[in-house]
C-alpha cells in the first residue's frame, strides 16, 4: 500500500502546486483559469494537476468537458494532523528539557 | 513560542536557562537525552547514539497508553555547540516511513541559549531544489492561507 502521507507531502513540495492550491482555496477553477497567472504551458499545468489529483489534494469534475478542479480538504487535513503531532511531541519534550535543566542546575548549586 | 512557516514544516524557537554547550550535550549524550525526550506521560528508556556525521541514532519512548515507539535517523551535520542536523523517522504509527530533516541551532547570550528547532519532510531532489528562493515566498504564504481555508471548510 502506498504511503499516502508521503505522496501528499511530495505533491506539496512544489511551489507551483502550492500556488495552484492557494488559487483553488478561493473556489473551483478550470485548467485555463489556473494556468493564467503562471508562465508555464497548459500541458505543464495539467501534469501538476494530475500529481495533485493522485495525491488527493484536488478533485476534477467528470461531467463537464472543461473539468473544473476543486480543493479536497482531507489530504491537507492529514498533513495538518501530522504536523500537530510533531508540534506536541517537541513542545512537550522541550518542557521536560526545561525541567531537567533546572534539576541539573539545582544539583550544581547543592555541591 | 512557535511559528508556522508553511503548511508542512515546523519551527519552534525557545530560550533555555543554560549554556549552549549543555544544550548540545542534552541532544548528543544518551544519558542526558533519556531524561527529556518524548511527550508528557512518556519515558525514554533506550537511546543509542553514534555521534558523528553519517552516524546513526536509535531512540525508544514508551507510555502505558501507547506502548513502545521507536524512531531514529542519521546525523548529517555536527557543529559543536552551534548546529545539529539529522534525519528523523518513526518506525511505526501514522507517520512511519516519512523521513524528516531536523535542523537545530544554538545561540548563547548571557548564559541563556536560544534553541531554534526546524523540522520538515525530507523527500527528494525536487523538493530540495524547490527550496531555492527561500521560505518566505508568497507561495508559502498562499499555501498557509490555503491550508487555513481547507481547515475552515472541513470544520
Amino acid at each position: 500500500m502506498p504511503d499516502t502521507l508521503s505522496v501528499t507531502l511530495s505533491a506539496l513540495a512544489d511551489p507551483t502546486r502550492r500556488a495552484i492550491l492557494a488559487r483553488l482555496a478561493k473556489g473551483e477553477a478550470t485548467v485555463n483559469e489556473i494556468a493564467k497567472p503562471f508562465d508555464i504551458s497548459l500541458p505543464a499545468v495539467s501534469r501538476h494537476l494530475k500529481v495533485m489529483e493522485a495525491a488527493g489534494l484536488i478533485s476534477r469534475g467528470r461531467e463537464a468537458q472543461w473539468r473544473p478542479c476543486r480543493l479536497e480538504t482531507r489530504a491537507l487535513k492529514a498533513v495538518d494532523d501530522w504536523l500537530s503531532r510533531y508540534r506536541r511531541f517537541w513542545t512537550e519534550s522541550f518542557d521536560k528539557m526545561d525541567a531537567y535543566l533546572a534539576e541539573l542546575k539545582a544539583k550544581e548549586k547543592g555541591k | 513560542m512557535s511559528t508556522r512557516l508553511a503548511d508542512d514544516e515546523l519551527l519552534i524557537t525557545r530560550t533555555f536557562d543554560a549554556p549552549a554547550s549543555l544544550l548540545f550535550a542534552l541532544w548528543s549524550k544518551p544519558e542526558h537525552m533519556k531524561r527529556w525526550m518524548g511527550p508528557a506521560n512518556f519515558t525514554c528508556p533506550e537511546v543509542k547514539i553514534d555521534f558523528r556525521v553519517g552516524g546513526v541514532y536509535r531512540v525508544m519512548i514508551i507510555s502505558p497508553a501507547h506502548g513502545e515507539n521507536w524512531f531514529g535517523g542519521v546525523y548529517r551535520e555536527i557543529v559543536e555547540n552551534k548546529r545539529l542536523v539529522f534525519t528523523f523517522t518513526w518506525d511505526n504509527g501514522p507517520s512511519a516511513g516519512v523521513e524528516t530533516l531536523v535542523t537545530i541551532t544554538f545561540e548563547e547570550k548571557g548564559g541563556k541559549t536560544v534553541q531554534t528547532f526546524h523540522q520538515r519532510p525530507f523527500l527528494n531532489v525536487e523538493r530540495r531544489d524547490s527550496h531555492v528562493g527561500g521560505w518566505t515566498s508568497a507561495f508559502d504564504k498562499l499555501a498557509a492561507y490555503a491550508a487555513q481555508i481547507a481547515k475552515e471548510h472541513s470544520a
